[in-house]
């Protein structure tokens, strides 16, 4: 893994000039990350929050007020550290007229890619999104579960060790935003560095290892996730097949224990509504 | 909160340089996206138009009625390049930055000035591909209608016992002049220029506006101004019209606007008159030198645009 960290934001601070009349706007306020070559990392916060601006600044969309961005080292400012990142916005509209295929092709063509390469890879990228099927349908008739995922196809097309995705799973159906959050994890495993927004904090959970949260244009915690998750003074215990005596005895076993010690619940470990909602969905059709 | 690391760790990577294969890459989706928004439909109505436009008029006399048709022609085709070039460059780029179409662009290696570019090139490629239809078409009906109108001022003579060889030869040389013709091809490039330029100016526009609207709005009134540059530097050189600060705002007028009646030779072309080469390369290089100057200011502009 490299030592260098994939991307690098420093004392970060984004102001908007007013327009007629109206005053400056500071979107983002004095943010420093830092995301480690292979990890997923969420930048999770409300809507205003910063994310998007942030994000905006590290592709190099938007110039800093104060402080610097860098990619792998290669200061956002350049055309160059783009060659390392893909990126995927929120809700992403390609041209209607192309299908998904010449799509990929475009993108790909952009990145100076041509020829048996470029056909290789966008096939590649089709039947990793699952869009091998839906390949030659011009992309104005996709659902907008097919448009994320064609954007990751894009966003990947050129091979890139970064990925910055910006609300990935947002307007998809459960069953959609599995796939991608499965395939957030694949890239993961593939060794790509996952730059991640989502208002979806189960999802985030699921995928990210580290996460930053912002509030007002500011950082305002940071850290790995299960380091910032974890209740420190309680411990979870899940049994299978416990008996009502066991239960008792194991209640029985805390009260003897005193000091500051209580059984604070137990019961049935309910599943999640999307676990119930893909379980009945995907269930096979009754004849 | 982990610590970023210093910025003077930055690495130093070869800068992405201007690539011909991008800006086509560029150019060639461009094209086929206002293909697709119904233009060549539009286009080839306006073939059919112009083509029946050539067998409408009431015949005066051959030499009038080729010059009426190519005036009537040529102006419509002048008016409908502008407008194209105007109204198409100036919804691209909001459409693409509205669709995200430009981040997922822009987030590549991909230089602004490769993006302008291609879309320019874009809008112009399909604009000539129009002109050089229109052009083919425009040519077969005067070829046509050239044929036709000399047989009959022939048989016309004849029946008045006025066809001596003198007299036909006359007729002849009359409506080849005013029949097909190089100046034709000249008059429909100058219109491409023209075009080329105005387009190019809104390409400008629409980078400094947030507005579709006004990027047309202030396009077409900088072309209307362009019309009338020779009024304009007229008054500026006068030392005894206007205030300073009226002659002032109006030489910057003059500085911004393209002189677009370098590009007025469809009038010439009507009356049948030569239009020599000279005039054919000085209009190119002027037409050129406004593309390089306003493609120069928008990268300028383009380049700091927050998107």
């Amino acid at each position: 893994m490299s030592a260098t960290p994939a991307v690098s934001v420093n004392h970060l601070t984004k102001v908007f000039k007013g327009s007629l009349g109206k005053g400056a706007f500071r979107a983002v306020h004095d943010v420093s990350l830092t995301v480690q070559a292979g990890e997923v990392y969420g930048l999770i916060g409300p809507n205003g929050s910063g994310k998007s601006t942030t994000m905006k600044v590290i592709l190099g969309l938007l110039s800093p007020t104060s402080g610097d961005t860098s990619i792998f080292g290669v200061p956002s400012t350049e055309v160059a550290s783009r060659h390392s990142v893909g990126f995927l916005p929120e809700n992403p509209y390609f041209y209607k007229h192309l299908n998904g295929r010449e799509t990929l092709h475009f993108y790909g063509k952009l990145c100076g890619m041509s020829g048996a390469k470029l056909k290789s890879r966008a096939e590649e990228m089709l039947a990793l999104t699952g869009l091998e099927d839906a390949a030659t349908r011009r992309v104005g008739g996709y659902s907008k579960g097919m448009l994320q995922r064609l954007g990751l196809a894009q966003a990947l097309i050129h091979e890139p060790q970064l990925l910055v995705l910006d609300e990935p799973t947002a307007g998809v159906d459960p069953a959609g935003s599995r796939i991608i959050r499965d395939l957030i994890i694949e890239f993961r495993t593939r060794g790509i560095t996952v730059l991640v927004t989502s208002h979806l904090l189960e999802q985030m959970q699921e995928v990210c290892d580290r996460v930053g949260i912002m509030a007002h244009g500011r950082m305002v915690r940071e850290g790995r996730l299960n380091e910032l998750i974890a209740v420190e003074n309680q411990t979870e215990m899940v049994l299978e097949n416990a008996s009502p005596d066991l239960l008792a005895k194991i209640d029985a076993l805390v009260k003897a224990e005193g000091g500051g010690t209580r059984l604070l619940r137990s019961g049935h470990p309910r599943t999640t509504l999307e676990r119930l909602f893909l379980e009945a969905t995907n269930a096979p059709k009754e004849p | 909160m982990s610590t970023a690391s210093p910025s003077t760790t930055a690495v130093s990577v070869a800068p992405v340089r201007f690539s011909p294969q991008r800006v086509w890459t560029l150019a060639y989706a461009t094209m086929t996206q206002l293909m697709r928004m119904k233009i060549l439909p539009f286009l080839l109505l306006f073939c059919v138009l112009v083509a029946a436009m050539g067998f409408g008029f009431s015949v005066i006399n051959p030499e009038q009625q080729l010059s009426q048709f190519k005036t009537m022609s040529l102006g419509v085709l002048q008016v409908f390049s502008i407008v194209f070039g105007i109204v198409s460059t100036a919804l691209l780029l909001p459409k693409d930055l509205e669709d995200r179409t430009l981040y997922t662009i822009l987030s590549k290696p991909v230089p602004r000035f490769d993006y302008i570019l291609g879309k320019l090139l874009g809008v112009l490629m399909l604009i000539a591909s129009g002109l050089v239809i229109i052009d083919a078409l425009l040519s077969l009906i005067l070829w046509m209608q050239q044929s036709v109108l000399f047989d009959s001022a022939v048989a016309q003579l004849h029946t008045e016992k006025q066809d001596t060889p003198e007299v036909v030869a006359q007729m002849r040389e009359i409506v080849a002049r005013q029949g097909l013709t190089w100046n034709l091809h000249w008059a429909v490039w100058a219109i491409f220029l023209k075009a080329a330029v105005v387009t190019t100016v809104a390409l400008l526009l629409s980078c400094i506006a947030s507005s579709t609207l006004f990027t047309i709005v202030i396009t077409f009134c900088i072309t209307i101004i362009g019309h009338g540059h020779a009024m304009i530097r007229e008054f500026v050189f006068q030392p005894n019209l206007g205030s300073t600060a009226t002659r002032t705002a109006t030489f910057l007028l003059a500085a911004i606007c393209p002189d677009l009646a370098q590009f007025d030779i469809v009038d010439s072309v009507a009356n049948g008159e030569i239009v020599p080469w000279a005039a054919v390369y000085e209009m190119t290089g002027i037409a050129a030198l406004y593309m390089t100057v306003y493609l120069f200011v928008t990268h300028l502009v383009f380049v700091e645009k927050e998107l």
